[in-house]
């Protein structure tokens, strides 16, 4: 098979640019979604992505263009200890998070909503643009992205010991709330990064789904990092050209953000479909020989 | 009838009967679930504005086809029920999105699905949202007490011999088809605030579980009908509107209950102190 298929698209500037885009982000979600998906902070995570959006647009009302990075920031630093400190509280937190979650999305919209021409500017900040993002921006995901790993890499020991062991964790003399806070923040900052590129609500399927994967293919945790972003990256890539031979060959316009999304979930598919035909061929094989040796 | 009246009447239904269901919803804590579900309802919504049919239908039927696999991913070992949501979630948006940037000539714009248009609600939607909160009404009055045991109490409600799963589906059943009411009013993201919303403010509120649904209701009522209402007072988004009228209860209903909190608190610490003092 030829491989130029495959590699021709990114000689154009804005395609190796979004390239680099979904690989920045492909590798900064596989550490953060590892814990994302060991705490069950899914719905955390939904919520920020919410609350990210007000600030967005706040952040455009007030200064244009470079106003979206600092006010989403802002939002989602508030957002981040809004909902840890919910989160904590226990009883009936779940509904909490929903309702702080549409709470912050709808005071976006209503903002939105005072502006004139509001309709392109709410499909360009929740499906993003991965072809159009600048040099600047591709820069600001960079630093914005790597402050996240940053923030994780840090603290890794903390946050694996917390994962796996909350209670634990307190009996050892840790205090939960600087951990859970610092890791919450650290989904707000890659969750503005990614929003410009892949828009506030594809995000977030680079921060469960891959780990989701990860979790299918592998027990040990050194692998599922790993794993993530490789599954992260695979599908970016095939997504980076399939939207550019559909739309130069066949005169389609997919969204490349969405494309991208489909394939992962479409390799989540695979590899849960592998899963259960596994499972299901080792499990036989283990009862039988108690059942010969019954017999 | 004009619109606004034709709009405040579903502000009203839709406020009714999200204050029933959402009571479900958060005594179950399915909360994730429905935002899950909302989400997946867009590329229901929007496939059927390709074809050309009813939206309701449409995300009906993709929130049947999204449940089921909802289920399956979360009976799988490592994954759970909050991965369950979380693909679903993400694949309900993303599929829609495709379909959505592959038809850019639709006649209806995406926003519709989004957050919604209740000022341009047909009779049609009226009725079915009518008929859905009936169905709601009933099951409360049929199988309220088994609902609500099964929420608190799900090992309970098995060993007393009842079948989890019916009542399971029942609930299930009800949440999907507020939902999909929902969708064209205030859409796929903003109906969570509507369902959730009221409910959780009742149970702030509330020690008593039998008022929580009255009260639920008539707070969904009052955050449909106000936020209806503010939003053609200060020429705003109605979806949006309505959203945080419901937030804006939450608020007060968390402050409600920690000033009591603090009452209740300070009198006990007073009472020991007299206590104190006397002994």
């Amino acid at each position: 098979m030829d491989l130029s298929f495959f590699t021709d698209p990114f000689v154009y500037p804005f395609m190796s640019r979004a390239l680099i885009t979904v690989l920045v982000l492909a590798v900064a979600s596989g550490v953060v979604g590892l814990f994302i998906n060991l705490r069950n902070l899914e719905f955390i995570s939904d919520g920020l992505v919410h609350a990210v959006f007000p600030g967005l647009v706040v952040g455009f009302v007030i200064s244009g263009t470079d106003g979206l990075l600092p006010g989403a920031l802002i939002a989602g630093v508030i957002a981040a200890v809004i909902l840890t400190v919910v989160s904590r509280r226990g009883v009936g937190s779940d509904a909490a998070i929903a309702v702080v979650l549409a709470g912050s999305f709808s005071l976006g919209i209503v903002i939105v909503s005072r502006e004139t021409n509001y309709v392109s500017q709410l499909e360009q900040l929740l499906f993003g643009g991965v072809l159009t993002v600048t040099e600047s921006q591709l820069w600001q995901i960079i630093v914005v992205g790597a402050l996240a790993v940053l923030m994780v890499g840090l603290t890794w020991r903390r946050q694996l010991y917390l994962s796996f062991d909350p209670s634990g964790f307190r009996a050892s003399g840790y205090r939960t709330l600087p951990t859970e806070l610092l890791f919450n923040c650290a989904i707000a900052f890659l969750v503005v990064a990614g929003s410009q590129a892949l828009g506030n609500l594809l995000v977030l399927a680079l921060l469960i789904v891959p780990a989701a994967i990860a979790r299918l293919v592998s027990k040990r945790i050194g692998w599922l990092v790993p794993i993530a972003t490789i599954a992260a990256a695979l599908s970016g890539w095939l997504g980076l050209v399939t939207s550019f031979h559909t739309s130069v060959s066949a005169g389609l316009t997919p969204s490349p953000g969405s494309l991208i999304v489909i394939i992962l979930i479409a390799l989540y598919a695979l590899t849960l479909l592998a899963h259960i035909v596994v499972s299901r061929l080792i499990v036989p094989r283990r009862a039988l020989p108690q059942l010969s040796g019954g017999a | 009838m004009g619109f606004f009246e034709l709009a405040l009447i579903e502000a009203t239904l839709l406020g009714a009967l999200s204050g029933i269901v959402g009571t479900l919803v958060v005594l179950r804590k399915r909360s994730f679930f429905t935002v899950a579900l909302t989400h997946a309802t867009f590329p229901g919504g929007v496939v059927a504005a390709i074809l050309g049919l009813n939206i309701l239908f449409g995300a009906a039927v993709f929130s049947v086809l999204l449940v089921a696999i909802m289920l399956g991913i979360s009976r799988v070992r490592r994954q759970g029920s909050q991965v369950a949501s979380g693909v679903v979630l993400t694949f309900g948006f993303a599929l829609g999105a495709l379909l959505q940037s592959l038809n850019r000539d639709m006649s209806i714009q995406v926003d519709t699905f989004l957050i919604g248009s209740i000022l341009t609600v047909s009779p049609g939607d009226i009725a079915v949202t009518a008929a859905v909160l009936l169905c709601a009404v009933i099951a409360i009055f049929v199988a309220g007490k088994q609902l609500l045991f099964s929420s608190f109490d799900p090992l309970g409600y098995r060993a007393a011999g009842f079948s989890p799963s019916r009542i399971d589906l029942l609930a299930l059943g009800l949440i999907a088809a507020t939902v999909v009411v929902a969708m064209p009013a205030v859409g796929s993201i903003l109906a969570i605030a509507l369902i959730a919303g009221p409910a959780v403010s009742a149970r702030l509120i509330l020690n008593r579980i039998e008022w929580m649904i009255p009260l639920a209701v008539v707070f969904g009522i009052l955050s449909g009908v106000g936020g209806l209402w503010i939003s053609r007072a200060f020429s705003i988004a109605a979806g949006g509107s309505i959203a945080l009228t419901a937030c804006a209860l939450f608020v007060a209903a968390v402050a409600f209950d920690r000033v009591r909190r603090y009452l209740g608190s300070r009198r006990k610490s007073g009472s020991s102190q007299t206590q104190h003092v006397a002994a």
